[in-house]
């Protein structure tokens, strides 16, 4: 917890984007942990606009939409266009931001998704799976603990 | 009663014969053709009119491609001119013309001289009438369309709100008692959890029966349920919507104010989608006995006239026929790199009745 608190997440997210070269980092956290809890981008790097940091998280909307209602990580290497075609209000973030190869993993809190990192790269199957995988071993517990399948056999 | 001599009879009748645009063909006894008219010459074939010339009865079959009985629309069934003893004053038929391909005429098939056995076969193109017709089917079946998806999204809509929604509201109060009984601080978190996930759920239901359509529009007017529109699209797709209404909150016809809601909605949703912009303008106001809407924004824009959309390009295609249904127009501007404008025009007939009681409610139901 008060490791999670001095934690600097923009640093944090930022060095990220240097070492595996991506082209956009953001991070959604849990705004305000009372009744009604909202899931907004609070810190990004590599973003053009400012626009998606006035977005609310829904569930199922969107790729950070879908993770947090699975509670996987999840990752699209080639957003093709045909993909959002129907619905291209949910895909705002990665249209607008014009984001091609995309990656989001939850970060758990008392066994609820509590947070979302987002990674992506400009360019369609720049992000592979193998760098997400690296990715995933490389989140500390800083940010919160990634839970895995296995995790929650435990 | 009018009475002309008989030279000047025969002479309209020569002009009706040479002028007109229905095709009239003189038959002998033995089904051969022994006069046609300008118009008639026209819409067939030049061997068609060489076979006739020659003189065969059977010319006439390589046009005519059959004529509509109560079992067919096309049958060569007791063709109408081997058998010319029903009443044949007016019956359909289709010919393979020239140009047109095959198309409907109405045709009659009368004998005018009984002694000599000549028949007159006269046809006029149905295709004009037939276009005004489907036209006219169209736009009635759209205006239906249209009727029945708001019925039916109206229906939902409340079954969500009135039902669904309190349900779980009635759960929720459940859970909040649950908090003041005496449990263990493990069991209270794990409450207090489910407690949010219920608000959550409770909002996207009500999200989602504003969205199939808002309460609001019916009971408050369109200047509520704008507000309360762009107020969500702000939340969820971080768009803002500069709102400008000079309405002092009137009220319309029922029809006309979905239709203004809908195209707005829908005009809105394509800045929000294509424009790429992070704001837009919207403007509401009343102006010479027109309810206009303005929808701008300064985005990417688009060709008007490039005829292959990014979307589907139906939704610019239902704004217009929704429009239309409450006698409307829609203009569209747009300029590549200049952003979109949309207009919505309403004529306002009944000025006088507007604001009246029982207006509020008549949408209801």
């Amino acid at each position: 917890m008060t490791i999670q608190k001095t934690f600097n997440y923009q640093k944090e997210i930022e060095q990220i984007k240097t070492q595996f070269n991506f082209d956009f980092v953001a991070l959604a956290l849990v705004q305000s942990t009372n009744q009604l809890f909202e899931l907004k981008w609070t810190y990004a790097t590599g973003n053009h606009s400012n626009r998606f940091r006035r977005i609310v998280l829904r569930t199922g909307k969107g790729v950070a939409g879908n993770v947090l209602k699975t509670g996987k990580p999840m990752l699209v290497e080639d957003m093709a266009p045909s993909l959002m075609k129907n619905d291209l209000h949910n895909y705002l973030l990665i249209v607008g931001e014009g984001l091609k190869s995309v990656g989001a993993i939850p970060l758990y809190k008392s066994n609820r998704v509590h947070g979302i990192l987002l990674v992506a790269c400009r360019e369609g199957r720049k992000l592979t799976a193998t760098q997400f995988t690296q990715l995933k071993q490389a989140i500390g517990p800083e940010f919160g603990p990634f839970y895995n399948k296995e995790m929650f056999r435990l | 009663m009018m009475r002309i001599n008989e030279f000047q009879l025969t002479d309209l009748l020569i002009k009706m014969y040479d002028n007109s645009a229905e095709a009239i063909f003189f038959f002998d006894r033995v089904g051969k053709v022994i006069a046609m008219n300008n118009a008639a010459q026209q819409i067939l074939d030049t061997e068609v009119l060489k076979r006739m010339a020659e003189g065969d009865p059977k010319a006439i079959c390589m046009t005519c491609k059959g004529y509509t009985n109560e079992h067919e629309l096309q049958t060569c069934m007791s063709c109408y001119l081997s058998n010319p003893t029903e009443d044949l004053s007016s019956f359909q038929v289709y010919l393979d013309t020239v140009g047109k391909g095959i198309i409907p005429y109405t045709a009659s098939y009368q004998t005018i001289d009984k002694e000599n056995g000549i028949r007159a076969f006269m046809l006029r193109d149905l295709t004009k009438q037939y276009r005004t017709q489907e036209m006219l089917n169209q736009r009635t079946m759209m205006k239906s369309i249209i009727k029945a998806q708001e019925d039916e999204r109206k229906r939902i809509s409340r079954e969500l709100h009135d039902g669904v929604a309190q349900e779980i509201l009635s759960s929720l109060v459940d859970i909040r008692v649950l908090k003041y009984m005496n449990i263990d601080d493990e069991v209270l978190k794990k409450v207090q959890q489910t407690e949010g996930s219920l608000m959550h759920l409770l909002d996207d239901i009500r999200h989602l029966s504003v969205e199939l359509r808002p309460a609001t529009l019916d009971d408050l007017g369109l200047e509520a349920a704008f507000r309360t529109h762009f107020k969500w699209i702000e939340k969820n797709y971080g768009l803002i919507v500069h709102f400008s209404a000079e309405l002092q909150s009137k009220r319309y016809e029922g029809e006309i104010e979905t239709v203004v809601y809908r195209v707005c909605q829908e005009a809105v949703f394509n800045a929000l989608k294509y424009a790429g912009t992070d704001d837009i303008n919207v403007r509401l106001f009343e102006e010479q006995g027109f309810l206009e809407l303005l929808v701008k924004d300064e985005g990417v824009g688009f060709d008007v006239n490039h005829n292959q959309p990014i979307g589907t390009g139906l939704g610019l295609y239902g704004m217009k026929e929704r429009a239309e249904l409450v006698d409307g127009q829609l203009e569209t501007r747009s300029l590549i790199g200049e952003g979109t404008s949309i207009t919505l025009k309403i004529p306002l007939l009944h000025s006088s009745s507007e604001g009246g009681p029982g207006v509020e409610n008549h949408n209801r139901g």
